[in-house]
């Protein structure tokens, strides 16, 4: 069943044109990579689902509702939920404190307790640390509290926004390994990188983003054994 | 260390625990009053509550008490220097509301300030040819007017952010300063005279609260003043706070946490426009005459400058800068008229020394209360370094 799906998205910056014309859709269940250069458009295809932009023509439909116009703290609430480019965990704020603004849309706080075992069983690091300031945490840490903090909000989609940038290798392969157990509890997940090896391995399906459009799509596996893609994203070729 | 730190050493296990283990133990903020703060918030309920009782009490008899050397006599008179180091706190306390809990920087506060005074004279001065009603009724009036103008203001402005927001505020200040001066209802120059006061005759048959005479005037501020503080420490940490604090810290992130960030935002400015319009009537009402003179760019400034130096933020930091910020150019009436040359230059000193103010904020754990914060904190203190070593191991 379709959860998402873009029909013609365009989105500007003033007069530049940063995603033109684009259209996928994101299935109930999957995980969905969005993988390109610097400058594809991907954290603004993001940021358009989420509500942060406002797209200039097109439609954004998720779950047969129509969110085009709906303000960004309205989809949340609707099950959309993003751990944003660049972390963006509340400096000032605690573990605890951080993890609670996640439920903040939450109407019904029945699950909010459970939420909170599930994000420490995820990830045992922000159990030890509820009580440190979001700000004096490692890169990696601050990831996972963002990606915990969307999952607070207890959403049917999951946007994670470059999850792997600035982590050492061996935090990106946990990082993955978290995101495929969150997929496997029942989340679907829609995910940009620029790690296009593990951010297609761990996918269902792929996309190639370049300067604001579509190039390729296709599985996982597919799109990983494409020789153009090789070439460009993997290194190899 | 900072968010965008790029990709790091994998560092040996003997500096990872290291890591593990100081940044476990929770930051405090240095500094002289850091102690105190700590102190502060080891007493219980009932002995803060004794303390702040005591506190209470001797700002009551402040007026009265007129203490030696930090008397302002024979300068100035020591009842209205009181007076006016509460209605400056009653101001920063608002604007620390726009400013210290949303983050919204505002340079027009004067503005609101203005309306304040203003609806307060138009209701009960002589001068003005309007429908007259008591005085006491014109300060719900006034905070009522004031955060009609602050909506007005937030609505169109608050879409904007930082810097831009900041001019746009600094022109609506502007822009009340000038319609005072042209709009002949207003007076300019002339402004109006015997501004209304509460009622009440002294044995003598002077008024009890005149304008020669500081402390009935203090002593209503300070009620005020205490009124609003209870109302601003609930909001503070109800769901509204920490819709302000995320707002404050990440604008973007807080809209995808589902934060009607726009919304609340326009809150933050009809509050606390709200409490200048207040702060604006009581002024009125004791200096007993306004015209378009007080509220200039600079009084903004010095509003603002209350709030920074007291700790943005903390709504006992804004009272103390508040207080401050008033009471030393009417204590050393020798530097008077260097007043902005001396705070410019402490807060350039503070802000090398001290940059989140005399009295910085840590907001407590909002969602569950002091309790709870302390159990976490103990635990985390506690057990900390050897489960981080478990999971330390599992990890990898």
């Amino acid at each position: 069943m379709t959860l998402l799906e873009l029909k013609n998205v365009s989105v500007s910056y003033g007069r530049i044109e940063a995603i033109h014309d684009m259209s996928f859709a994101v299935d109930e269940g999957e995980i969905v990579s969005l993988i390109g250069a610097n400058g594809a458009g991907k954290s603004t295809t993001m940021k358009t689902i989420s509500g942060l932009l406002n797209p200039r023509s097109g439609s954004i439909t998720f779950d047969g509702e129509d969110i085009t116009k709906m303000k960004a703290h309205i989809r949340v609430v609707k099950g959309i939920s993003q751990a944003p480019e660049g972390r963006g965990v509340f400096p000032g704020m605690t573990v605890l404190e951080n993890l609670d603004m996640g439920t903040f849309g939450l109407k019904d706080r029945s699950g909010v307790k459970a939420g909170f075992d599930r994000v420490f069983s995820l990830f045992p690091r922000l159990a030890e640390r509820k009580s440190q300031v979001g700000g004096t945490m490692s890169g990696g840490e601050q990831q996972m509290l963002a990606i915990g903090r969307a999952l607070m909000a207890q959403p049917r989609l999951l946007l994670l926004d470059e999850p792997s940038m600035g982590l050492a290798p061996q935090f990106i392969r946990q990082i993955f390994s978290i995101i495929t157990e969150i997929n496997q509890q029942g989340t679907t997940i829609l995910l940009v990188e620029q790690n296009a090896n593990q951010a297609l391995t761990r996918a269902n399906r792929g996309f190639v983003l370049e300067t604001g459009s579509i190039t390729h799509s296709g599985t996982g596996k597919e799109l990983l054994a494409n020789p153009a893609i090789k070439e460009a994203y993997l290194g190899v070729g | 260390m900072s968010t965008t730190d790029g990709p790091t050493l994998i560092p040996d296990a003997k500096a990872e625990q290291d890591a593990i283990t100081r940044e476990s133990n929770r930051t405090t903020r240095g500094g002289f009053f850091a102690p105190l703060a700590d102190r502060w918030n080891r007493l219980s309920r009932p002995q803060q509550w004794a303390f702040l009782l005591v506190v209470v009490v001797i700002a009551y008899a402040l007026p009265v008490l007129n203490p030696p050397l930090i008397t302002s006599e024979p300068g100035n008179d020591w009842p209205i220097t009181c007076l006016q180091m509460a209605i400056f706190a009653l101001v920063a306390v608002g604007l620390n509301v726009v400013v210290g809990y949303a983050g919204l920087l505002d340079l027009g506060y004067v503005a609101f300030f203005a309306v304040g005074s203003y609806t307060a004279a138009m209701f009960t001065s002589p001068d003005s040819p309007y429908l007259h009603i008591p005085y006491l009724w014109t300060l719900p009036v006034a905070m009522a007017v004031a955060m009609f103008f602050g909506v007005l203001l937030g609505v169109p402005t608050l879409r904007l952010r930082g810097d831009y927001l900041a001019i746009v505020t600094l022109g609506f200040g502007e822009i009340v300063r000038i319609l005072a001066t042209i709009i002949p209802a207003m007076k300019g120059q002339v402004g109006f005279q015997n501004v209304g006061h509460p009622p009440g005759t002294a044995a003598d048959g002077h008024p009890i609260f005149s304008n020669s005479n500081g402390t009935p005037w203090y002593w209503l501020t300070i009620t005020v003043l205490i009124v609003i503080l209870l109302l601003a420490g609930n909001l503070e940490r109800s769901r509204v706070g920490r819709a302000w604090v995320a707002i404050r810290e990440d604008e973007d992130a807080a809209e995808i946490m589902g934060v009607p960030t726009f919304k609340y935002k326009v809150w933050a400015f009809a509050i606390g426009a709200g409490i200048g319009g207040l702060s604006g009537a009581l002024s009125a009402g004791a200096t007993g005459f306004i015209n378009n003179q007080k509220f200039d760019v600079q009084t903004s400034i010095l509003f603002l400058a209350a709030v920074v130096l007291g700790g943005s933020g903390n709504k006992v930091g804004a009272i103390l800068g508040g207080a401050v910020v008033a009471y030393l150019p009417l204590r050393f009436t020798a530097i008077a008229d260097y007043k902005y040359l001396i705070f410019g230059v402490v807060l350039v000193v503070l802000m090398i020394f001290r940059a989140k103010g005399l009295l910085p904020a840590r907001q407590r754990l909002l969602a569950y209360g002091k309790v709870a914060y302390a159990r976490v904190a103990a635990r985390s203190r506690a057990g900390s370094p050897t489960a981080a070593t478990k999971t330390e191991g599992t990890a990898k």
